[in-house]
Order: structure tokens, then C-alpha cells, then sequence
């Protein structure tokens, strides 16, 4: 009886905090009547840089300054390519995150924002979170996740593609309906 | 007659001036068209404080048939209150039918999780029990409701209009200090439902007032009109803005493609 006493007084009370929380301005609205900041979706994506990213990682390099003796050099080399490897990852984030408010920016756009796509994103979201923090975990602890960062790359690409779909859907619909009130208002017909 | 604490008469006066204030408002700003439902919700209360003061004064009603009356009239404004906030929610949405679509199963989805655990949870013993479980539990449900579709329309960057958050606020405050205090006092006086009864009143009535206040100060300027549009053909912002995103996924996809028949070949 108590615990659930307590269990609903500290759901009202978590209530109240999100309350607050969905109540605060938020830090930067996203007008979706507006030019959306445009530059913020630059084209330029770090997805680009895999097979560098990927050479860097390979072991031969290593293996090879190992192999004349110059084992420091190799370490040195080892945690340099590392954290370069880690800033690809961050990078790699950003591009999806971008990808992800152009994503949220559409659909707030779009009279027809399908619930199962959204869970779809969600799903893809939940998934990128989880593989990025996997990856960089075993980029700290010295391992090359190789085909994980590949992996994690393809869902960039595939969030990149599912985008395109979503535009060419409002722009096929807009084109539609632009043609639609074109041709009513070729007959004169008062469609106000 | 249902005797009643000089304390509880005077809040919940306080409570009715509030009411009427709110309503006055509501139709002197020319807002009552705008806001059918929660119009008549308002109206429902004070109609509710009427009938409760004509229980109060026929000397013949039992203390059980006027508990079960109250209670009755409590779930009908219960129900216009969600209403009322439906037609809220309704209006910001309107302008983004496939959010509205995704809000409502949430809605329905948040809902349904929160009944089911709270049937889990909750064990009456009687009918006063009942019914105060009942309360505390759509409560708790609108309260969960709301907050999900405000934090879906967050989510969305969507943007409401100050006076429809304050009310949508109000609606949610209320509800979360009814289950705190429900919960509070059922704990700290256990001994029955009398014990409480006069405590539980005045604070349930302090929190309406306050909500009462918010929705005073929304209520003050008649609503903007509504100039959200979600972009239309005519839309230049739009017009300009598709084929640019378009241009710059395609580039993306164009080098990602390059990169992949690249990889392929290379394994």
C-alpha cells in the first residue's frame, strides 16, 4: 500500500517536472514556415571519409613499424589514428543529427506524416544512439571496430535516402496541387 | 443538510468569483467562439458550484446521497474537461493533421498504459474509496496525456500560441497537485475518508483558483489569429526551400552511393 502510495506521489511529482520541462522555450525554434537554416544542412558529410577512416584503422601500418623495432612509433601511431578515428565518430553523429532535425523539420511540413515512419525513425534513432556509443567504447578501449563504423555509416546513408523520399513526396504533392489550382484557375472558377 | 467548514465555504467562493471572472472574459474578449468546449466547461463548473449549493441548502439530503451526487457532478465536468482540452490540443494541431494522428495514438497508447497501472495499483475498500481512486486516477491519466502530446508537440517544434500552453498548463497543474494532494493526505490520514475530507477540499479548490489565475491571465487578450499554415504550393518559403533540401540529399546520396560501389569493389 505505501510503496504504492509512494510510487504515485513520485509519478505526480515527475509529471510536474516534465510539465515544466515541456513548458520551457526552447533553445532554437525550428520554424518550419521559414528558411530553416539552410546552411545548418550543408552538404557536407564526414560519411566521405570512411575508407581513410578505415585505412587508418587497419592493423598493417602497426604491424610493419612493429615489425622494424620501432614499437613506441607504433603505439604513438596507434592512439593518434585512434582519436582521429573518434573524431570521425563525432562527426559522423553530427551528420545524422543533422540529418535527424531535417528529418523532424519535414514532417512538421507535411500534412502526411505516417506513424509508422515516425516510429521507424525513432527506431533508427534508438539503434544510431546505441551502435555509436558501442563503437567509441571499443575505440577507447583500443580495438578497431571496423565493421561496426561501417554499419554505422549505412545508417546514415539510409536516414540520407529516406529523406530524399519524404521531400520527393511533398514535392510531388505540392506540384500536384499547384497544377491542380492552375488548371481551376485557367477555367475561372472562384476557388476561395 | 450538508454542513460545511466556514474555511471550505470561502475558498470555494473564492473559487466561483474565479470562475465567473474567467467566463466574463471569455466572452467579453469574443474568445468563447474561438474555444467552444472549454467554454462550456467553464460554464459546467459554475453550474456545478449551483447545484452543489442547492444540495447544501435542501436539509433533507443524506450525507450519502450528497456525496454520490457530488461525485457524480464531479465526472461530468471530469469528462467536458477532457473535452475542453481535446478541443485545445485539436486547435494547435489542426494545421499538422499527420502530428494530430501520431498525437491522438499517443495519446491513447499513454492512456491506456497508465489505467492499466493504475488498476494494478489501486485497491478501494468502498465506495468513498472508489470514487477517490477514480478521481485520482483520471487525474493522473489527463495529467500523463497532456504532457505526452505537449512534449510530442516540443518535439515537432511546433509552435502554440502562449494562451492555448497557459490553459493546456493550467489544465495539467491541476491535475498533478489533485493526485499529489489525494495521494498525501490518503497517506498521512489514513484513518478514513471523513478525517480528510475538509483538507482534501480546500486544497483540491487552492489548486483550481490557481488554475483559474493562469487562465485569467490568458484569457486576458482576445487569441491571435491563427496564421500557422503548414506550406502550400503558394507557400514561396516552401517553393524555394523543397527543391534546395532535395538538391543537397541528392548530393549526399550521390556520394554515399560512389562510396559504397567503391567499398564493394574494393572487397
Amino acid at each position: 500500500m505505501t510503496y504504492a502510495f509512494i510510487a504515485l506521489f513520485g509519478f505526480a511529482f515527475l509529471l510536474l517536472i516534465l510539465l515544466a520541462w515541456v513548458l520551457r522555450a526552447p533553445k532554437r525554434v525550428s520554424r518550419p514556415d521559414a528558411a530553416v537554416g539552410l546552411t545548418e544542412f550543408s552538404d557536407r558529410t564526414h560519411v566521405t571519409f570512411f575508407p581513410q577512416i578505415k585505412q587508418a584503422l587497419a592493423v598493417q601500418d602497426s604491424v610493419y613499424l612493429a615489425s622494424l623495432g620501432m614499437n613506441a612509433l607504433a603505439n604513438r601511431v596507434r592512439k593518434e589514428r585512434r582519436k582521429i578515428a573518434l573524431a570521425y565518430l563525432d562527426c559522423l553523429r553530427n551528420d545524422f543529427q543533422r540529418l535527424w532535425r531535417l528529418g523532424r523539420v519535414i514532417s512538421s511540413m507535411s500534412p502526411q506524416v505516417g506513424t509508422a515512419q515516425e516510429f521507424r525513425r525513432l527506431q533508427l534513432g534508438s539503434a544510431f544512439s546505441l551502435r555509436y556509443e558501442m563503437i567509441r567504447i571499443k575505440l577507447l578501449f583500443g580495438f578497431a571496430p571496423l565493421t561496426e563504423l561501417g554499419a554505422l555509416s549505412e545508417v546514415v546513408s539510409r536516414l540520407s535516402i529516406r529523406m530524399e523520399t519524404a521531400m520527393q513526396d511533398l514535392g510531388e504533392r505540392a506540384a500536384l496541387s499547384a497544377k491542380l489550382a492552375s488548371s481551376l484557375d485557367g477555367r475561372g472558377l472562384d476557388v476561395s | 443538510m450538508t454542513s460545511m467548514p466556514l474555511s471550505v465555504q470561502s475558498v470555494w467562493a473564492c473559487s466561483i468569483l474565479s470562475q465567473l471572472i474567467a467566463l466574463t472574459l471569455l466572452l467579453l474578449k469574443r474568445n468563447a467562439s474561438k474555444i467552444p468546449f472549454f467554454t462550456a466547461y467553464i460554464a459546467l463548473n459554475l453550474c456545478q458550484a449551483g447545484f452543489m449549493l442547492v444540495l447544501v441548502l435542501i436539509p433533507t439530503v443524506s450525507p450519502g446521497i450528497f456525496a454520490r451526487l457530488s461525485w457524480l457532478a464531479e465526472a461530468i465536468t471530469l469528462l467536458a474537461q477532457a473535452v475542453a482540452t481535446t478541443e485545445i490540443l485539436g486547435l494547435t494541431l489542426r494545421p499538422y493533421p499527420g502530428i494530430w494522428g501520431l498525437a491522438w495514438r499517443a495519446l491513447v497508447a499513454v492512456s491506456s498504459l497508465v489505467v492499466l497501472i493504475l488498476v494494478w495499483v489501486s485497491h478501494a475498500r468502498g465506495i468513498e474509496q472508489v470514487w477517490f481512486q477514480l478521481n485520482r486516477g483520471y487525474h493522473l491519466t489527463f495529467a500523463t496525456a497532456v504532457i505526452a502530446c505537449l512534449a510530442l508537440v516540443r518535439y515537432y517544434s511546433i509552435r502554440v500560441p502562449s494562451a492555448f500552453k497557459m490553459i493546456l498548463a493550467g489544465f495539467c497543474l491541476n491535475s498533478c497537485v489533485e493526485v499529489l494532494v489525494n495521494t498525501l493526505i490518503q497517506v498521512l490520514f489514513h484513518k478514513g475518508y471523513e478525517v480528510y475530507q475538509a483538507a482534501w477540499q480546500i486544497v483540491g479548490m487552492i489548486s483550481f483558483v490557481a488554475t483559474l489565475t493562469i487562465w485569467m491571465v490568458a484569457l486576458w487578450k482576445p487569441f491571435p489569429v491563427d496564421d500557422r499554415q503548414i506550406a502550400s504550393p503558394s507557400d514561396s518559403a516552401y517553393r524555394r526551400l523543397s527543391p534546395e533540401i532535395n538538391e543537397r540529399l541528392r548530393e549526399i546520396n550521390e556520394k554515399l552511393l560512389r562510396l559504397w560501389k567503391l567499398e564493394a569493389r574494393s572487397e
